[in-house]
């Protein structure tokens, strides 16, 4: 138990997948205009990336283990996300219309979102169980939405302020990122 | 349907050309990359014991395979004799696993050297352990008390400095040798 | 002939990552060291132009549904490949990039020259075009890990440049130096723009 709240708490705050581990950071910069689509971008991640890391380390025990075919990691492990993500929209779509609008617009993009792929490979590469990966998978998902939601908070506001002309758009969001890395370096003390 | 069907059979070409050619590079690099493991193996041992004629692996001997912080344990022999003792532990730190390589002499009951084989710690910061400075800290510790990491200048001989602003990393490193000093102990020199 | 200009796009006015702000993760994570740099640009620039080179040919018989799968397969493929070239020739470098070597694959630079490119444009253009886009890559890469090797850490390729009572600026080689250099130097770029329109 306490396994799984040291997971929890390192991947949400210590080791933030975006402003530490520099994953996810196109979606990051890209979606994060608004408060709103920062949220369902989260929630969609959220939903796929917990999938996502229960079937990569049962494709990784039962399939590439077994076979010792460890070197197709890669290429399965993008495989078993696309599909992943194409079934999730295509049940989504059919069960629930509402929630589809809400989220429709960001699973195509989550396909090639590193957050997925990159803590797929971390949950094996740490020798994690099914479910300290499932746990992992969520929390990372869930500091993904942290950080985004944070930062498109942020960048709401920025668009009133008085910025130098050459930092308009992307760098002045690059700068403001730094800055919330280094509040999140805080978090450090929490290990 | 049948479009369906087609599109299935040509994305099933695709992954199975892709395949191909990755198992034929695999085929091709397996070998080199089976030695060059080796040789970094073979290296390590040497850095964190050089003192040895021939270093066997002997895990299966001393360690269940259910060991969560020792992974591998290689005794080091001179004209016959177990002299050193060399570990793989592994435990966590900041960023992830810290594989580190720890060696102790059976004579003088004390730390020889130690070794990070792989990380993720943060550079800049926890990465400085796989730095010499800081494996020099541990070189000379006695192996027969626990190790303790500390902030300042070390006063008692089993203290250990930390690494400025990696307490974590430095505390993780600690942990895995204090786990094979405990090993060592129990095993080498109380047996004997 | 104009492969000269494919070529040259990617390096400076069509640059990837200073540009079109593609590819970001792995310019932010690897930049701490320019050794670091250099291979990553090099495993990218490799993928780049072995997918281009095959999209392209391929172009035709792909059916254009399933085109996004299939590139991704292929690129996949070629990643595996440097991926295991790389552990068997530079483990050192292998290691030290990590878990950014098998996320090539998901890089957008890369699928994003396969649809917008390599899909559309003969094999020697995709070829000269992967090249320059590579290049382009592994300069922008460079240019910024040079900032925060030598200012965060005293060092250049690994040596020691103003000896050891310097003392860097620690936080240029940690995650906020990064977001930071990278925002300073697009800024910079904006301001010679400028200037040069002016």
């Amino acid at each position: 138990m306490t396994k799984l709240l040291i997971i929890i708490v390192s991947a949400i705050f210590v080791n933030n997948i975006v402003v530490t581990q520099f994953l996810g950071v196109c979606p990051f910069l890209g979606v994060s205009k608004k408060v709103e689509s920062a949220i369902g971008m989260g929630a969609a991640v959220t939903f796929v990336l917990g999938l996502a890391s229960a079937i990569s380390w049962l494709v990784q025990k039962y399939i590439l283990n077994q076979f010792e075919i460890g070197y197709l990691q890669t290429i399965t492990f993008i495989l078993v996300i696309a599909a992943l993500v194409q079934f999730v929209e295509m049940v989504v779509r059919k069960f629930s219309p509402s929630l589809y609008n809400a989220l429709g617009v960001y699973l195509p993009l989550i396909t090639t979102n590193c957050v997925v792929l990159g803590v797929a490979i971390i949950n094996i590469n740490e020798n994690y169980s099914i479910i300290e990966a499932f746990t992992n998978g969520v929390a990372n998902a869930l500091g993904f939405t942290l950080a985004l939601v944070l930062f498109a908070g942020i960048r709401e506001r920025l668009d009133f302020a008085n910025v130098p002309k050459v930092f308009k758009g992307i760098p002045i969001a690059l700068v403001t990122a730094g800055l919330m890395s280094i509040a999140f370096m805080g978090f450090a003390g929490l290990m | 349907m049948r479009e369906a069907i087609k599109l299935g059979f040509f994305l099933l070409i695709t992954c199975a050309l892709v395949g191909l050619g990755v198992s034929y590079t695999n085929a091709l690099t397996a070998p080199i990359i089976a030695e060059s493991e080796k040789l970094v193996q073979e290296q390590g041992l040497m850095e964190v014991y050089s003192d040895a004629e021939e270093i066997k692996d002997e895990t299966e001997k001393y360690l269940s395979s259910e060991d969560s912080v020792l992974k591998q344990v290689n005794v080091a022999y001179k004209a016959g004799k177990p002299v050193g003792v060399i570990y793989t532990v592994e435990s966590k730190g900041y960023g992830g696993s810290i594989k580190t390589l720890v060696g102790f002499d059976i004579v003088s009951c004390t730390i020889t050297n130690i070794k990070i084989l792989s990380h993720t710690e943060t550079p800049g910061l926890g990465a400085q352990a796989t730095e010499p400075w800081f494996a020099e800290r541990f070189q000379g510790k006695s192996a027969t008390a626990d190790l303790e990491v500390v902030k300042q200048t070390p006063q008692d001989g089993n203290e250990v400095q930390a690494i400025t602003a990696a307490t974590v990393t430095s505390k993780a490193v600690t942990l895995g040798i204090n786990e094979a000093r405990n090993h060592f102990q129990v095993n080498f020199i109380e047996a004997f | 002939m104009n492969y000269w200009k494919e070529f040259s796009k990617g390096l400076l006015s069509d640059n990837p990552v200073l540009v079109m702000l593609l590819g970001m993760c792995s310019v932010l994570a690897v930049s701490t060291s320019v050794i670091n740099a250099l291979g990553m640009g090099f495993a990218a620039t490799f993928v780049l132009v072995m997918a281009n080179i095959v999209i392209s040919s391929i172009r035709k018989i792909v059916p254009s549904n399933i085109r996004i799968p299939v590139y991704i397969v292929v690129i996949a493929g070629f990643v595996t490949i440097i991926e295991l070239i790389m552990k068997a020739y530079v483990p050192d470098l292998y290691t030290s990039l990590g878990i950014f070597i098998p996320l090539i694959v998901v890089n957008c630079i890369i699928l994003g020259r396969a649809e917008a490119f390599a899909s559309k444009n003969g094999i020697i253009a995709s070829l000269f075009d992967g090249l320059g886009m590579g290049l382009g890559y592994t300069i922008a890469l460079c240019a910024l890990a040079f900032f925060r090797e030598v200012i965060g850490a005293g060092k250049l390729m690994g040596i020691s440049l103003f000896g050891a009572n310097f003392q860097p600026a620690l936080i240029m080689i940690l995650p906020p130096g990064a977001f930071i250099t990278l925002g300073c130097m697009l800024a910079f770029l904006n301001k010679m723009q400028e200037k040069k329109a002016s």
